[in-house]
């Protein structure tokens, strides 16, 4: 009775959920032909302007990442501090991890540039806007989850000593968030590289939009087939990418252990020592230089208020009404524009519906299987590489430490940025489309999995270890009885993300336009290019997008979630 | 012959800020039929000298003798029982204590059966298929034990075993360790207890070897004759915990 009353629950929740991304991408849709007419910047392939290039494509990741913090903070910690909130972003954000991004950027792209009047910049915000939906989701539930975990008597230390509001939210919310937050940051740069490579040159129907940066100039120079250039582009992010691990997130990194709760076991790995031991060591040096350079600015700003009296709300009454008046007036904004959204969405939702069916929607079952087969495979080959690679990196640390930081450049290195050299290359040694577009789901997949794995092996105890060598465990019945279970959970949180990325891969790679050639094979992500960028039909875009959202949710809510859930509850290790 | 000799044991490990010695030049020699404590103040290296015995780790320098032998990895005969119980998660209370019969090669009918016999001795019937999640401090370290007797051997190894328990639930152990080591059916015939409480020591064993730190060395080796059941208020019990405390304490 009981169960099924929840079961009940969360299938009329789903299927919110599910209405409520429907309207929102048919909302989307509704400014599809608005900004059709946009002039495309020519690219000039030369590696004289690969800096401006580079400084366009990390200036967009940069936007992208600023609107995640803050858009990570507010969220995770209303959700966390408030019961109220929680129950309704918690699932919303749980849906909104599984909407396959780059299934969303054309209708991103025509809502944006509709907004911006059809100048470039609606284009910027586009690309902005689809390197935030990567990045955002992880961000916030590390915050969320950091708030929730904190532990009950920090809290009460704080209360006890009449904390509250801003000082509560200084002293113990924002410092707790700190560890998963830089955690959760890292990993978003990383894929937000993958798309920002991809969504730099898009076409949609008749128009296509291109903007000045690292991923349209690598589509352009391998288009060329520019050798020179290609290897210069790809040096250049290689650069960025290292030099980013060594300035910024080795010392944050660093930085953020302080904030670590010991006994709160800890689901992420301390960082391995860099990414090559000579930049390692540029961290400390930069974090002594950051903190040299701002000290002074704290010394200023503290004699400054020395001598102002502490600022006390309850002696401004008309302040505090102004406030009140504010918050009102956000509020209601606020919810206006939901509103409108909603009731605007809806009308484009059953507009788009009313038009007549292409016969095409009878593929999508099938092609849904189709897609769905080339996942598995990927899969499959993603955990035939890794798994022996987490349980060597358990058997040998030596290994482990290696294997590491190599991981770590070659896992940042966007894929995307070779996928036409990648699909050339093996169309012309084995002429199979549908090899190519699993290999490049491959790209999307593993690396999550890895890493995850890595993270697993990382953190079994060493006394179970000892305990296995001392009872005398042979390798294989170790592997059983010890390092296989004990990987499971990060396993398993390694294949939801790494499903996740897998099906954004799979848009990518399941039809390719290459020198005026369009590889495609059959499938979901297919039919949905081909309704994008060949007959811009956007009832058949928005049904597979659906079709997409709806077995990803199914696919999370059946199989992974009990999978989770199991893990949880047994494998999980505990002192 | 000697059940264990350790010949001018010495164990370094290499240190961000250089070698930290651990043990240097332990010598001594445990008889068949012996119940040794050693005790010592933290960083004396006892616990790393456990595990020297069992084959865990490597000395730096010096040889360990097992029955005249000189060992080579793990040694079989031994089985440790661990002071954060180190117990699988994922593993029934049953399947943990089955898992040294499993890496021995016993058949699962005889595993089971050997495993019921330790699971009833040290009280743990009912709890055969429970997690130890859902055990309390005690009940783990009873399946510690339990899993490290049903291999029967001949030398059990105790890193401070009860140290990570309140102390009712220490008493009620050490009692019940007593049981099991002085019951006529019981295949073990040596135990190394390794621990910084010395009443524990006092109580519990033949021998007292005690360690200083700074590198861990052997500084006394005491038998005890009290007779059993000792009782901690008695003045010859108390005169003995006195003794140790200040050889302890002299060398600090």
């Amino acid at each position: 009775m009981a169960t099924d009353t929840i079961t009940a629950r969360r299938l009329t929740n789903g299927i919110i959920a599910f209405l409520l991304i429907a309207v929102f991408v048919a909302l989307f849709f509704a400014y599809q032909h608005h900004g059709a007419k946009l002039h495309a910047p020519r690219l000039h392939v030369s590696a004289r302007n690969l800096p401006y290039y580079a400084a366009c494509s990390f200036l967009r990741m940069l936007a992208a990442y600023a609107v995640s913090l803050v858009f990570a903070l507010v969220y995770g910690l209303l959700a966390g501090t408030s019961r109220a909130y929680e129950r309704v972003l918690i699932p919303v954000i749980d849906i909104a991890q599984s909407v396959p991004v780059v299934g969303f950027f054309p209708a991103a792209i025509y809502f944006f540039v509709a907004l911006a009047h059809g100048s470039r910049f609606g284009v910027e915000m586009a690309a902005v806007f689809l390197i935030f939906t990567s990045q955002a989701w992880n961000m916030a539930l590390g915050v969320y989850e950091a708030v929730r975990t904190l532990p009950g008597d920090s809290v009460e230390a704080l209360e006890v000593f009449g904390a509250s509001g801003w000082l509560k939210l200084k002293r113990l919310l924002l410092p707790a968030c700190v560890p998963k937050l830089v955690y959760n940051s890292i990993l978003s740069w990383v894929t937000g590289w993958y798309y920002i490579i991809a969504c730099e040159i898009i076409t949609a129907g008749p128009a296509r939009y291109q903007l000045p940066g690292l991923g349209s100039y690598l589509m352009t120079a391998q288009d060329k087939g520019r050798t020179g250039e290609i290897i210069a582009g790809l040096l250049t992010l290689l650069t960025i990418i290292i030099l980013m691990d060594a300035i910024v997130w080795q010392p944050l990194s660093v930085w953020a252990e302080r904030f670590r709760y010991e006994f709160a076991a800890s689901s992420e790995p301390i960082r391995s020592l860099g990414m090559f031991d000579a930049l390692g060591a540029i961290g400390p040096i930069v974090l002594r230089l950051i903190r040299g350079a701002t000290r002074p600015i704290g010394r200023v700003s503290r004699r400054a208020f020395a001598s102002a009296r502490p600022f006390n709300p309850a002696e401004h009454p008309g302040l505090r009404r102004a406030g009140r008046a504010l918050r009102i007036v956000g509020q209601s904004a606020i919810f206006a524009l939901i509103a409108w959204g909603l009731i605007e969405g809806l009308v484009a939702l059953i507009r788009t519906l009313m038009r007549p069916w292409p016969t095409e929607v009878r593929r999508i079952p099938l092609a849904t299987l189709a897609s769905l087969a080339r996942i598995i495979v990927a899969y499959a080959i993603s955990l035939a590489w890794t798994l022996p690679c987490a349980i060597a990196a358990s058997e040998n640390p030596r290994f482990a430490r290696r294997l590491a930081p190599i991981a770590e450049i070659v896992g940042s290195m966007p894929a995307t940025a070779l996928f036409p050299l990648i699909i050339v290359f093996v169309i012309r040694l084995t002429g199979g489309m549908n090899l190519v577009s699993i290999l490049l789901v491959i790209t999307g997949m593993q690396w999550y999995v890895l890493f995850n794995l890595l993270a697993g092996v990382s953190q079994i105890p060493a006394d179970l270890k000892e305990a296995a060598r001392s009872f005398g465990l042979s390798r294989a019945a170790t592997w059983r009885k010890l390092t296989i279970p004990a990987m499971l959970p990060s396993l398993i949180t390694g294949s939801i993300t790494a499903w996740g990325g897998g099906w954004n891969a799979l848009i990518l790679s399941e039809y390719f336009v290459y020198r005026d050639h369009t590889y495609q094979v059959f499938g979901l992500g297919a039919l949905l290019d081909d309704a994008t960028y060949r007959t811009d039909n956007s009832l058949m875009i928005l049904l597979t997008l659906l079709s997409m959202v709806v077995i990803v949710i199914v696919l999370n809510r059946v199989v992974w979630r009990r999978l989770y859930d199991l893990a949880a509850d047994r494998y999980r290790i505990e002192y | 012959m000697a059940l264990l000799e350790l010949r001018n044991i010495s164990k370094s490990f290499l240190h961000a800020a250089g070698t930290l010695r651990v043990l240097e030049n332990l010598s001594y020699t445990i008889e068949e039929g012996e119940f040794v404590a050693v005790v010592g103040p933290s960083g004396c290296g006892k616990s790393t000298m456990l595990r020297i015995i069992n084959g865990l780790m490597p000395p730096t320098s010096g040889q360990v003798l097992y029955r005249g032998r000189q060992t080579d990895g793990i040694n079989l005969e031994c089985a440790m029982v661990f002071q954060s119980f180190a117990l699988m998660p994922w593993l029934t209370v049953k399947a943990n204590i089955e898992l040294g019969l499993e890496a021995r090669g016993v058949a699962p009918i005889e595993r089971e059966k050997r495993a019921g016999v330790y699971i009833d001795k040290v009280g743990l019937d009912g709890f055969e298929e429970a997690y130890p999640r859902e055990l309390s401090g005690g009940m783990k370290q009873r399946v510690g034990l339990a899993r490290a007797l049903a291999v029967e051997p001949r030398l059990l190894l105790m890193d401070e075993p009860f140290s990570a328990l309140d102390a009712l639930t220490a008493i009620t152990l050490r009692e019940e360790l007593l049981e099991v080591w002085q019951s006529a059916d019981m295949p073990v015939h040596n135990i190394i207890i390794v621990t910084h409480m010395i009443e524990e020591a006092v109580e519990l064993a033949d021998r007292i070897l005690v360690l200083a730190s700074g590198p861990g060395r052997l500084v006394a080796d005491l038998k005890v004759d009290l007779p059993r059941p000792r009782d901690r208020r008695k003045e010859s019990f108390n005169a003995l915990t006195d003794q140790v405390f200040s050889l302890i304490e002299e060398r600090a």
